[in-house]
């Protein structure tokens, strides 16, 4: 048996049956939007991304933009160990390492983060053992015809220069066993 | 034969054909002021519509094309349409007639474009004692041709949609003669009680007939003595121009049109044709029944009303006239746009319907009505 549905479909009255005062209600509507846009643009709540952007609200920022923590002497607090590189699922982090001057430890000679590849899924974050990479700069990355320009020139490219930094008004953390190591080592030097 | 005898032909030939130097002199100046106009507010339309939708959906509209870093409120966006449009890929169907598949967009373009010629677009203009009418063709039937010219442009649709081998096509181009040519109909019924009124049937004729007064102070203009004929007038000129809500020929969602195989310019000539049909109805509607170029109370002597009269100069009555008919043109223009994103779509039979069954009988009726009060009085 076929199933079938009945529509209660409403009469019409005259006055909607001749259309004219139905469209004119219509029009009301539409024009009094067109009408307030117009003489009052700021009430339009479009945000022209990327030029624009709303504040980050909560937690939202710890996944923004990515940077790397610095010690007390400005050197990186990343030891180059690889394993952000390691755990990207987009393979966008790219790091080259070499010896630090006190044969401790390693550091990262180049690291690139492509940006246009990544995700933001912040697993490099859950994943560094130094606390060094974190994504806490509440910037975002905005679109860009060009990934391989660097990202200061409108681009899309992460180098060392643009990852090694402080956040403003920032107290130097010294959480992390190689860390409270290199701290140590540094404190002796000065002694 | 020397230089100074073809010199005093020359001449001679000049003060014969003098007039008729002048007139092909003022017919280009005419067709260039007209349609320069006209292709400018086709083009503004194109990026208007996308902005004033924008605005009555609370969004910012186009604004992203710039030219040495100006945007101008967004456009510079006809231009960047056009490039686009010229530059893209383009397509024949394997299965299309070629020369009627090439021909349909330039059908459905040049008879739209041809009726701007029979509109007269202000009254005359005195020039050091030459006097030229704001009108490219004047002809005594002038209603009537502008009809059988703009009736043309359904045969662009058909054509498109039945020689490119393509089913939505003719769906869509089916849909389109059947209502285009229905409402046709009832677009020259709602006009002939205007013909009647004013008892001419031409443009020129109507308009300086809507310059004179009812009782003193009301114009006499179309909307004032038959409003009905405007509505019937306004709702046919919609389906005409093939928009919303009467857009089931292009029913972007069920078929694309009847031009779903035309790509590149031979697309923007479709989509060109309906920004300059918009152009041309609301000239229309504001010469039948807005009195055209006529400024309210304004005549050759200035500004009068019962016994207050201010004298106007010759050259700024000129330019309001102008300006009477282009802020009425585009203020309609706005009009239809407002209408297509205010209202749903009307369903295919819904249209039939009201066709034939309300808006028919109904100007037959304004008809026979306007026949017995002009008769009677």
């Amino acid at each position: 048996m076929i199933r079938t549905k009945k529509l209660d479909e409403k009469k019409l009255n005259f006055w909607e049956s001749i259309y004219i005062v139905e469209i004119v209600k219509g029009l009301v509507v539409t024009m009094r939007h067109f009408f307030i846009n117009l003489f009052f643009p700021s009430r339009i709540i479009t945000v022209s991304y990327p030029e624009e952007n709303l504040p980050l609200i909560g937690n939202a920022k710890l996944k923004s933009l990515h940077r790397i923590k610095l010690r007390k002497d400005g050197s990186p607090k990343c030891v180059a160990c690889m394993m952000c590189a390691t755990i990207c699922p987009s393979k966008c982090i790219y790091i080259e390492a070499d010896e630090t001057e006190n044969y401790v430890e390693k550091y990262p000679k180049v690291f690139n983060i492509d940006m246009s590849k990544c995700v933001m899924c912040g697993l490099c974050v859950e994943a560094c053992p130094e606390d060094a990479i974190s994504m806490d700069t509440g910037e975002i990355v905005g679109g860009s015809y060009d990934r391989f320009r660097n990202y200061k020139n409108g681009g899309l490219f992460l180098t060392k220069n643009e990852l090694f930094r402080h956040l403003p008004h920032e107290t130097i953390s010294k959480s992390g066993a190689a860390n409270r190591l290199a701290n140590k080592y540094l404190e002796d030097k000065n002694d | 034969m020397s230089l100074d005898i073809i010199k005093s032909d020359l001449i001679q030939y000049f003060i014969i054909y003098k007039p008729q130097i002048f007139y092909l002199i003022e017919t280009f100046v005419k067709i260039g002021i007209l349609y320069g106009a006209v292709m400018t507010l086709a083009g503004v339309l194109t990026v208007g519509e996308r902005k004033l939708s924008a605005l009555m959906q609370d969004r910012v509209g186009p604004n992203r094309a710039y030219i040495l870093g100006f945007t101008l409120w967004g456009l510079f966006h006809v231009v960047a349409d056009g490039i686009k449009m010229i530059m893209k890929e383009d397509f024949m169907p394997k299965n299309a007639n070629k020369i009627l598949f090439t021909l349909a967009p330039i059908i459905s373009l040049v008879p739209i474009l041809f009726v701007f010629a029979f509109i007269p677009f202000g009254n005359y203009i005195n020039i050091f004692g030459y006097t030229a009418r704001f009108e490219i063709i004047d002809s005594n039937l002038s209603v009537f041709l502008i009809f059988a010219f703009s009736s043309l442009a359904v045969y662009g649709a058909f054509l498109a949609g039945f020689t490119s081998g393509n089913n939505w096509g003719l769906l869509g181009s089916i849909r389109a003669q059947a209502q285009m040519i229905s409402y046709e109909v009832v677009m020259v019924l709602s006009i002939l009680p205007v013909i009647m009124i004013y008892s001419s049937p031409s443009l020129s004729g109507i308009i300086s007939a809507q310059g004179e007064n009812i009782s003193g102070f009301i114009p006499k203009w179309g909307i004032i003595l038959q409003p009905l004929s405007f509505l019937i007038f306004f709702t046919a000129a919609l389906v005409e121009s093939k928009r919303a809500p009467f857009d089931v020929v292009e029913g972007e969602s069920e078929i694309i049109g009847y031009f779903v195989e035309h790509s590149s310019m031979r697309f923007a000539g479709f989509m060109f044709g309906e920004y300059i049909e918009i152009v041309l109805f609301s000239m229309l509607i504001s010469i039948f029944f807005f009195g055209g170029w006529q400024v309210p109370y304004l005549s050759d002597s200035g500004f009068t009303l019962g016994n207050i009269s201010i004298p106007v100069n010759h050259y700024i009555k000129v330019i309001l006239e102008l300006l009477s008919i282009s802020v009425k043109t585009v203020i309609f223009s706005c009009i239809f746009i407002f209408i297509r994103w205010t209202l749903p779509r009307f369903r295919y039979d819904h249209i039939t319907k009201l066709c034939w069954n309300y808006l028919m009988p109904i100007s037959v009726l304004n008809l026979v009505v306007t026949a017995f009060f002009v008769r009677a009085f």
